[in-house]
């Protein structure tokens, strides 16, 4: 689904992300995790497009993300950190249609499509309410439907559950994976936090940019994770 | 803070005025707006506030309300009419046309805002934009920016009073000019950082600038009546 070849991003004058090479295979539910300015964010903006690798590549569906933005943009959503400031329409249902209106999309396909999002959520009774008057739990659900109407194959949560109490965290990371395991949609969560990882399958730990751990999260060693996310 | 900020807010009501087409109503502010500033025998202002008493009516606003929600620019009219009486005493009269003015003006834009939602309200602007396109500019683009603005105003606030709140924790004294600075530095920042991330968010959901409203818009048989008073105020006036 997506693959990092030798990537490197410089910023100003120093290097965020180092020499990563990594595969998200499709259907996956991956964590990236790593303590706070250690690349996470930066590496997930190459997989959306947003920003583009200083040397090597990033592919999505085999395809360069600098030679298709459309393809990587159309493929992977991103739910952004401060999903507040994603949200670009005041009223609910207009904002989740705002990704299908840059599709193109017909009218009718576009309500259709807003309507299945806002059921499959459990937010229909959302649908007409002004975006400033949700709870910050409900924002991020809005959040998701804008981004998961557009069908995309895979989507990238930048820290979902930052800022959320006990409950919005276990209902966010249990819509996750759920839409993992019934929709099929490769998810990556970026995270500092050990315990959004009991829901993911593949962990990615990145330190001082550079990735020190790739697979599986049952091969993962206490030591390493705790090196990465507390010491770094 | 948001709460207390009741001036030209949207009132779902059932009233002719509300049912109204956007675009012709926008086209309205502006002809009404014009009309204002430009009418000047007594004759005039009588029919002009006659009619706009009507509108009000017809609107189903509270006047009550309207009353209250003039209260912020009380302050300019008074302001306006005391710089009359120092320095323009002879004048006294053209100095109480122009607080008129400016009061009709505002009764008018409340109104646009009273009847119409920010969607509709945008849809049409977009609408009306259309022939900007000869120049190359973009509706959508006008859209988005007024949609965006008009989303962020709230967050505008709560970043406001959140700011201000950690300042005060702080000790800080808003009657210093340093801290005033700071206030606006900050907030500023935030602003700026919102921006930053919307755009970023707004890229990967493909915003595409040649889209065009969804919004399907019809004149009705209340749309054609309007226009047919609204020429007759004109040539009443005139």
């Amino acid at each position: 689904m997506i693959n990092a070849k030798n990537l490197y991003f410089k910023y100003e004058d120093d290097f965020v992300l180092k020499n990563i090479s990594l595969e998200i295979k499709e259907g996956s539910f991956t964590a990236i995790i790593g303590a706070n300015g250690s690349g996470k964010t930066t590496l997930a903006k190459h997989f959306n497009a947003l920003l583009m690798p200083t040397k090597g590549d990033v592919l999505v569906d085999g395809i360069s993300t600098k030679k298709d933005e459309f393809n990587a943009r159309k493929n992977v959503g991103f739910v952004f950190q401060n999903f507040e400031d994603q949200l670009v329409y005041s009223i609910v249902e207009e904002e989740i249609a705002f990704g299908l209106e840059n599709l193109e999309l017909k009218n009718e396909d576009i309500n259709k499509s807003v309507d299945e999002i806002l059921t499959k959520l459990n937010i229909k009774h959302l649908a007409k309410r002004n975006v400033s008057t949700l709870s910050l739990g409900q924002k991020q659900l809005v959040a998701l439907a804008g981004v998961l109407a557009m069908k995309p194959k895979c989507i990238v949560f930048d820290e979902p559950t930052t800022n959320l109490d006990e409950k919005n965290k276990k209902n966010i990371m249990n819509i996750i994976k759920g839409l993992n395991q019934k929709d099929k949609i490769t998810m990556i969560v970026i995270t500092n936090l050990l315990d959004d990882l009991k829901y993911t399958d593949d962990v990615i730990v990145i330190k001082n940019g550079g990735v020190i751990f790739n697979d599986k999260k049952l091969k993962l060693r206490n030591k390493t994770l705790k090196e990465a996310v507390l010491y770094d | 803070m948001i709460e207390r900020f009741t001036f030209g807010q949207y009132r779902s009501k059932n009233s002719v005025i509300h049912s109204l087409d956007p675009r012709i109503k926008i086209i309205y502010v502006v002809i009404l707006g014009i009309l204002s500033f430009t009418i000047k025998s007594k004759f005039e202002i009588i029919v002009f506030s006659l009619f706009m008493l009507c509108i009000v009516l017809a609107s189903k606003m509270d006047l009550n309300e309207l009353i209250k929600n003039l209260r912020p620019f009380y302050f300019i009219f008074i302001f306006l009419f005391i710089m009359y009486l120092i320095f323009s005493r002879s004048q006294i009269i053209l100095g109480l046309k122009y607080i008129w003015r400016f009061l009709m003006l505002i009764i008018i834009s409340n109104l646009l805002t009273y009847t119409t939602t920010i969607q509709n309200l945008i849809a049409a602007i977009e609408k009306l934009s259309n022939p900007l396109k000869i120049f190359k500019i973009k509706p959508r683009n006008i859209a988005i920016m007024i949609s965006v603005a008009v989303r962020f105003i709230p967050v505008m606030f709560v970043n406001f009073e959140k700011t201000r709140e950690a300042m005060l924790s702080r000790l800080a004294n808003f009657r210093k000019i340093k801290h005033i600075r700071l206030l606006v530095t900050l907030l500023l920042e935030k602003m700026f950082r919102s921006a930053s991330n919307l755009s970023d968010a707004m890229y990967s959901r493909m915003y595409n600038e040649n889209v065009e409203s969804r919004k399907i818009m019809k004149l009705k048989s209340c749309d054609y009546l309007s226009i047919l008073v609204v020429v007759l105020l004109v040539l009443l006036i005139y």
